[in-house]
């Protein structure tokens, strides 16, 4: 046999080989269509609601032997006026400090012997407080979560304890170059507005809260009207709606409190540049943005699928793909849109090391620009709906997930069938929705630009794109 | 000529019967599991559960940072690597497939392990698994992408270690606790090695490492399990068998003396940090020391939380655990000092609570608290494809096998009051101890 034969007998075997295995790579056949159609098993979701108008929603999930259950209320850290700022998570967590006729040692020696836990936390939109255990721990559970809601004691010298440690965490939290560039960001966008004050408030208001501040701001968020009642896990709806009727049934109804004014349209105005001295780093933190949309807008799918592309997609979105696997000038940098009730930032958030700020700036402009001046591509398009619509169930994997989704949606009044609709709602996006989306939403112009570093460094690679605005943190 | 492949397949863990009175029986998942063990040495785990339409795939490879040699970070920033692209699949490609597709990817390196996964809807298990093969049989490694990948790394470092106090205290806490273990080295390594390592050093690791016998592959989900296993046997089970790595020798020496460091960064609230050497994973001392853990550190109640945060108010927070490794181990205690509040007084304090424990044993009612903390978590553990394919593959290779939920769970009603206090005496001494300081350099008040 000569060597060309002896050739082409292996690469037969190769080729029959490569038959055996079934046609062509699966790299190299096209993705199937988007599924769409529902997600949540309707057969384990019950909806329900207590004659004072508590809702009650509970998804069943035999799984493990575990429930969550807990209470959502719509408001929170947004409807506190600047004042307020920090009031809504100092009642929070009070709630858990002594309640019914448990001081906080004795209410956390219960929860800990149960192997449970019992978190209460604000949000900007939402108030919460839940329990998870063991199934078989449920009326325990439900105790709890009736003695946290409706019987915080609200003591003074649990109100002291809780007020020094936020205070110290407020303090703490400046160590961290992160914080410190989310918050001279919020402050760069919305110098008047509550959202302006970092969620958990300031030390100034939280200095003077007391046991009285906490329990006005609980009388006026927490009403059964108010709030949904979820639960999750190895429960039955009737285990559920016996309980709640037996803890929550005699609960008075209340008014709901009005939402907060929103912030101004345009935040910034203009360019505003500013940076927040910290002579010590070698690496900068950088935000870049400027107001978003709010959670109910009608365009926000739209608007996500573009935030996606531009840096909300791994690996393969524009801004990875050009800061990070082009250049290697950052670990990490992506693109967000906190969606509020009125709307939050939207945002680009990086770190490089401080020799490259100005580089890395210069790029997220530009891309920025890019998202709002040239159309995304089809297959852009398409590559996104497609992540979108088909990463949706790995978000929904567990009942507390599907659970919290549907909180969610209750909590600002959209269709309690928008999980379900999600993916075929996504997959009708089309380019002329992405395309004003970017440049509904996009402003390189007028963007904020935060960076906390070394000041002497950074203003030079600064400058070019306007006036510095040097701070201490 | 192609011989028959041959398969061993072995349920690994057979359901026990429960004997003891006050533990609840459990539906343990791992229970299904099925090992198979290809004839290049790959072993494959697969797990069918159908609770939710998705599949968790996980590739375990045994190597981490502890194995490493003369660079440092190499198995972090191979990992990196192996998303850089091959001949068939190059550039980005593999990552856009994913993502078309929905799938939710990433890995991670550790002292022990190099972790990959794709957590995917079940119709889409066939690409992942054949851009794994692929990536395994056909990984560039070039001077340009490894310089670009160099440069992301070195800004992860800056990130997660140079400009991040608790990343400071931990490199600081292992440089100080090993003087002689590998476990010493920080896992995204230090930046002269990575700044100099090169293609060679990569391709040398890879060839060692990334070897059949020494990755595990783990699925957890819903998905066809004879089909699945089908394509995994053409696919990697083609990948040619090679000899089992070498390990590093080195043991760590007992320590014959308190050992303590600071180091210096812009800080209001000062951290600090102490380790004492405890056995590697496999001890059975591991269930005391878990439960030393609870008593100390599991919820509001808990020792440390009682009487540093809430009581005395002088912690923002303060912890500690049993930090388990497949050579060594480590007990740890760490803690945030509230600003303007005392490092030394904070550390006297978590002194006093061991102690206390070293020398009283816990009360009944604390001990069984702890035992529930221990199993409400374990049984949290389940609840996820992901978690589910993690724990099989971690406890194969770790433990050569994967321990029910029962076995763990008499294991931990076995332990005694006196078991933890015990412990406590063995292991947490003062001439055993390493503490570290993160304070701000003495000129400097932020």
């Amino acid at each position: 046999m000569n060597l060309a034969r002896l050739l082409l007998a292996f690469g037969l075997v190769g080729i029959l080989g490569g038959c055996a295995l079934g046609g062509p790579p699966a790299w190299e056949q096209e993705a199937p269509p988007i599924r769409t159609g529902p997600v949540v098993d309707e057969t384990r979701l019950h909806r329900g609601e207590l004659s004072n108008g508590l809702t009650l929603l509970v998804f069943e999930d035999a799984r493990l032997p575990l429930v969550t259950a807990g209470l959502t209320f719509r408001r929170g850290a947004g409807i506190e006026s600047r004042d307020e700022a920090g009031v809504a998570g100092f009642m929070a967590e009070l709630l858990t400090r002594g309640a019914g006729e448990r001081t906080a040692l004795e209410l956390a020696e219960v929860v800990d012997s149960l192997g449970a836990t019992l978190e209460a936390g604000a949000g900007w939109d939402t108030t919460s407080v839940q329990v998870a255990g063991l199934s078989r721990d449920l009326d325990s559970l439900f105790g709890l979560l009736g003695d946290a809601v409706l019987r915080p004691r609200f003591e003074a010298s649990e109100a002291e304890k809780v007020r020094g440690e936020l205070l110290a965490a407020l303090e703490k939290a400046r160590d961290e170059p992160r914080e410190l560039a989310r918050r001279a960001f919020a402050k760069a966008l919305y110098p008047d507005h509550r959202y302006g004050l970092p969620q958990s408030g300031t030390p100034e208001v939280v200095a003077a809260l007391g046991p009285d501040d906490a329990a006005a701001f609980h009388r006026r968020v927490f009403t059964p009207g108010n709030a949904i009642l979820f639960a999750a896990g190895s429960a039955g709806y009737a285990e559920i709606e016996e309980r709640a009727e037996a803890v929550f049934g005699a609960w008075e109804a209340g008014p709901i409190p009005e939402p907060a004014p929103a912030p101004p349209a345009l935040a910034p105005a203009e360019r505003r540049i500013v940076v927040v001295d910290r002579p010590d780093l070698g690496q900068a933190q950088i935000v870049i943005g400027h107001e978003g949309i709010g959670r109910t807008d009608p365009e926000r799918l739209a608007a996500g699928l573009m935030v996606r592309v531009l840096g909300s997609s791994g690996f393969t979105s524009r801004l990875m793909g050009r800061v990070r696997a082009q250049e290697g000038l950052t670990y990490s940098i992506y693109a967000y849109l906190s969606m509020r009730r009125h709307p939050g930032p939207f945002g680009v958030s990086t770190f490089t090391r401080v020799a490259e700020v100005g580089r890395v700036v210069e790029i997220v402009l530009e891309e920025l620009a890019r998202m709002r001046d040239e159309p995304m591509t089809d297959a852009e398009l398409d590559a996104v709906r497609r992540l979108s619509a088909g990463g949706f169930v790995l978000g929904l994997e567990t009942s507390a997930d599907v659970t919290g989704a549907l909180v969610d949606l209750a909590a600002y009044g959209l269709p309690p069938d928008s999980l379900d609709t999600f993916r075929s709602r996504v997959s009708e996006i089309d380019l002329e929705q992405v395309t004003e989306a970017a440049r509904r939403v996009l402003h390189p112009d007028r963007a904020a630009v935060v960076v906390v570093g070394p000041a002497e460094v950074l203003r030079p690679q600064l400058e070019p794109h306007g006036p510095v605005e040097v701070i201490q943190p | 000529m192609r011989r028959a492949t041959r398969l061993a397949i072995v349920f690994l863990v057979a359901c026990t019967v429960c004997g003891s009175a006050n533990a609840e029986s459990y539906d343990d998942p791992a229970a299904r599991t099925r090992l198979t063990e290809f004839e290049n040495g790959l072993r494959v785990l697969t797990l069918v559960d159908r609770t939710s339409p998705i599949v968790s795939f996980q590739s375990w490879v045994d190597v981490g940072s502890g194995d490493e040699g003369r660079f440092t970070g190499l198995a972090h920033l191979f990992e990196h690597m192996m998303f850089r692209g091959t001949e068939n699949v190059p550039g980005d490609l593999r990552d856009r497939l994913l993502r078309e597709r929905g799938s939710r990817g990433n890995a991670f390196t550790s002292n022990d392990f190099t972790v990959y996964f794709e957590d995917v809807s079940a119709e889409h298990l066939p690409l992942v698994i054949e851009l794994e093969a692929d990536r395994l049989a056909n990984l560039i490694i070039s001077p340009e992408v490894l310089d670009t990948e160099r440069q992301v790394v070195l800004e992860e470092r800056r990130f997660r270690t140079e400009d991040n106090p608790q990343g400071r205290l931990v490199e600081a806490l292992l440089a100080l606790s090993f003087v002689a273990h590998p476990y010493r080295r920080p896992t995204v390594g230090w930046m002269s090695d990575v700044e100099q390592v090169q293609v060679e050093q990569c391709v040398e690791f890879f060839d060692e490492y990334y070897v059949p016998g020494n990755i595990v592959v783990s699925i957890a989900g819903d998905f066809d399990e004879e089909a699945t296993l089908g394509l995994l046997r053409r696919h990697l089970g083609r990948l040619p068998a090679a000899p089992k790595p070498a390990r590093n020798p080195t043991l760590e020496p007992p320590q014959q003396g308190e050992r303590r460091a600071q180091a210096h960064a812009s800080v209001r609230g000062p951290l600090l940090g102490a380790a004492w050497h405890a056995p590697a994973s496999g001890h059975a001392d591991a269930e005391p020391l878990d439960l030393l853990s609870a008593i100390l550190s599991a919820g509001f109640s808990s020792r440390l939380n009682r009487r540093l945060v809430y009581e005395e108010q002088e912690a923002l927070y303060a912890y500690g655990g049993y930090w388990e490794l497949k050579r060594a181990g480590l007990f740890y205690a760490a803690a945030g000092v509230r600003p303007g509040h005392s490092i030394e007084r904070v550390e006297a304090l978590i002194y006093e609570e061991i102690a206390r424990l070293a020398n009283e044993p816990p009360t009944p009612a604390e001990l069984d608290r702890a035992k529930r903390q221990l199993e409400v978590a374990l049984v949290s553990g389940l609840g996820t494809n992901h978690a589910l394919a993690s724990r099989n593959a971690e406890e194969l290779l770790t433990f050569g096998r994967i321990r029910s939920l029962d076995e763990r769970l008499q294991a931990f009603a076995a332990v005694t009051a006196e078991d933890v206090s015990r412990v406590a005496r063995t292991y947490l001494t003062p001439e055993g101890r390493s503490v570290v300081h993160v304070v701000p350099a003495p000129e400097e008040t932020p």
